[in-house]
């Protein structure tokens, strides 16, 4: 169930792509880069980033490996069916996002970390020494602050970005990744009786939300 | 035993939670305001240059939104009595709802059907990744003629049809002299005539809180450097730039109280009327006093919450104890529109009042909720935030015209004394008529009105 509903999602994702290019409005060019080159005066040419977009991919790309490390070693630790659930959707999702993340930034040269950062493998060696419902709980906190810290860089990208396929990805994955960080927050009240803003009858992992179509904006 | 090892556990937890929460330090950029990186003419050239397809964006998204067509309410007007008042829901309806159909949704229902109207979401900044201060052409052009000072952006226009703005100039209305009435004499109140107009009128102590409220200052986009979006150097802006005669000329910002710069969500100028009555100011910050916000509006409406960039372009810090102090004096002299129908407690007069306004005020009273929070005895205001809670309608996290779409938690409760003259509605001007706020607020507190009960509804606030 989890896996087509997470492969509906991103075939959705995919289709409202298209639509979705008039969403990203053009930055304030006082912070492009002095010498970029133009394809029209005022418009950036192809795979021209500046730093923002080489920050955003070095930490999405960071982060999105993480993710699915992380999510396998929950498949194989996890107590609860839930987290199992959670984890093995973050698998699917996240390669497929950081595969698509990994060739934008390929088509834009910006460079491709190795590995994971400092902080990253800090939380892997912690996740390494534990177990059961000790695993759950640290795995999705910790689940809960990445997507956090992802959802704000998203934001930054799309305000802040310059080259427009990875605004663009931006856009398609924000409502994705606010759809995961909800459902993490809804598996921390479920198990751990966290409080969060929606009851969790109304955002549990098993049903269909308009989130997890790519967040295309009613209406608009 | 058990509760040992959930303490253990608990602690395993923590320890990890810990380290989780320093993981993956953000990039400082999303707080911060990044400095200009081009000399002033290549930025200047490549705005210009975007500059038609940004104006066409956003007239999509508002031909999308909205219905902009002129409908005015006829024999209706604004306090001033030179422009109509809009009528008629202009929210475009998603295809096949009806608002009544709509209002029997519930809020889970119209978010998987994803059919909460459009026009009900966060209306965008024309261009979001800048921002700033835009000003309406009528003020743009007026402080051009009198005082000689650039408004104009070479990078947006102001986007909003003039009729879904407030009539300009607005009259005003002193509490110190109701027997008056409108002491504007048509004119634009500026630093230029100012005193001419006022003299006689206000105390000395008004008189100066009037002259530093209509004095520019440097500001984010109306400044010397060259991170500005005036083509010329700008002596920068005015408090009343925005509040125009103490009312609203509907000039936009941004919110300063949020980031990144993509979820900062738009700001229609609230009117200055009546501010003697409110507590609480600034939609998000809840500052208690006039002083304050009249202080920390140099930090905020000016420079966006970013002290540096403030202290980089000229920031004017008016002095607490006494210039502070005679800006909020003269604020607070600024009365609302006259309510003749109104009694002193605020309650229609039902010797003076319509049927349909008094069956209006008893839906406010009761059915519609509106008295909840828009209390009549405390000018229609309960001096307190709300959240809304709109995330109950729609997916977070889509992007418009590059605003992300986030809930907006609390926000103030603003008067609705005077209120058919200070279109568009709601924090961030989405709502373009009154018929819009009863559709919205109809949808959104599941009242479930009649068509009636919308139309008395209309015809109450139009007395206000």
């Amino acid at each position: 169930m989890t896996r087509i509903l997470a492969v509906c999602g991103l075939a959705a994702l995919a289709a409202a792509a298209p639509a979705l290019a008039q969403q990203t409005g053009v930055g304030n060019p006082a912070a492009t880069p002095a010498g970029t080159p133009e394809r029209a005066p005022g418009m950036p040419a192809a795979h021209e980033p500046n730093d923002a977009d080489r920050i955003f991919a070095r930490e999405v790309l960071i982060g999105g490996r993480a993710e699915v490390m992380f999510g396998k070693l929950a498949g194989e630790r996890a107590h609860g069916t839930a987290v199992k659930q959670f984890a093995e959707r973050m698998v699917q999702e996240h390669t497929r996002a950081g595969d698509e993340l990994m060739n934008l930034a390929k088509a834009a040269d910006v460079p491709i970390p190795e590995g994971l950062d400092r902080d990253h493998r800090t939380i892997q060696g912690e996740l390494d020494k534990l177990n059961g419902a000790a695993f759950d709980d640290a795995y999705i906190r910790g689940q809960i602050t990445d997507h956090q810290q992802t959802a704000q860089l998203l934001e930054f990208e799309i305000g802040s970005g310059q080259d427009p396929a990875l605004m663009q990805f931006a856009v398609r994955a924000l409502p994705v990744v606010m759809r995961h960080l909800q459902i993490a927050q809804t598996i921390a009240t479920e198990t751990e009786g966290v409080a969060s803003r929606i009851m969790p009858s109304e955002k549990h992992p098993g049903k269909q939300e308009p989130a997890s179509n790519g967040g295309a904006p009613p209406a608009q | 035993m058990a509760a040992f090892t959930r303490c253990l556990l608990l602690a395993a937890g923590l320890l990890v939670l810990s380290l989780a929460a320093v993981a993956d330090q953000l990039p400082p950029q999303l707080t911060y305001r990044a400095l200009p990186t081009r000399p002033f003419d290549a930025v200047r050239t490549a705005d210009e240059a975007e500059k038609p397809a940004v104006e066409q964006r956003q007239r999509a998204v508002l031909e999308e939104r909205y219905d902009l067509s002129d409908r005015p309410i006829p024999s209706v007007m604004m306090s001033g009595g030179r422009k109509s008042v809009q009528g008629g829901a202009r929210v475009k309806l998603p295809q096949g709802v009806t608002w009544d159909s709509l209002a029997q949704m519930s809020p889970d229902e119209i978010r998987r059907s994803n059919l909460f109207p459009a026009g009900f979401l966060p209306l965008p900044h024309v261009k979001q990744a800048t921002g700033g201060q835009v000003f309406p052409n009528n003020q743009i052009d007026e402080i051009a003629k009198q005082e000689n000072r650039n408004l104009r952006r070479f990078d947006v226009d102001f986007d909003l049809p003039e009729r879904f703005t407030p009539e300009f100039p607005p009259p005003i209305f002193l509490s110190s002299h109701p027997e008056l009435g409108d002491v504007s004499r048509g004119q634009l109140l500026t630093i230029k005539n100012y005193y001419a107009l006022m003299v006689g009128l206000i105390t000395p102590v008004q008189m100066e809180g009037l002259r530093l409220l209509l004095t520019p200052f440097p500001q984010e986009e109306f400044n010397q450097t060259e991170d500005r979006k005036s083509a010329d150097q700008s002596l920068g802006v005015t408090c009343l730039d925005c509040h125009s005669n103490f009312n609203t000329n509907a000039a936009f910002h941004q919110t300063p109280d949020v980031r990144p710069q993509a979820a900062r969500f738009r700001l229609d100028t609230v009117s200055l009327r009546g501010l003697f009555n409110q507590q609480i100011h600034g939609s998000k910050r809840s500052l208690r006093s006039v002083e304050d916000f009249s202080e920390f509006e140099q930090r905020t409406a000016y420079f966006n919450g970013d002290q540096m960039s403030a202290q980089r372009k000229g920031v004017n810090l008016p002095e607490r104890h006494d210039q502070t102090a005679m800006m909020a004096q003269m604020q607070n002299i600024i009365d609302f529109p006259p309510a003749p129908k109104l009694d002193p407690l605020n309650r229609l007069d039902p010797n003076k009042a319509t049927a349909e306004e008094l069956a209006g005020e008893r839906v406010f009273m009761g059915k519609g909720q509106c008295a909840a929070c828009h209390v009549p005895a405390t000018a229609f205001m309960d001096n307190n935030m709300h959240d809304l809670k709109l995330d109950r309608f729609y997916p977070v996290g889509a992007t418009v015209n590059g605003l992300v779409i986030i809930p907006e938690g609390p926000i103030k409760t603003f008067t609705l004394r005077g209120i058919k003259d200070t279109p568009p509605y709601l924090h961030d001007g989405r709502l373009l008529t009154l018929a819009d706020c009863v559709e919205f607020f109809n949808v959104v507190l599941s009242l479930k009105l009649t068509q009636d009960e919308k139309n008395d509804l209309v015809a109450y606030m139009l007395t206000l």
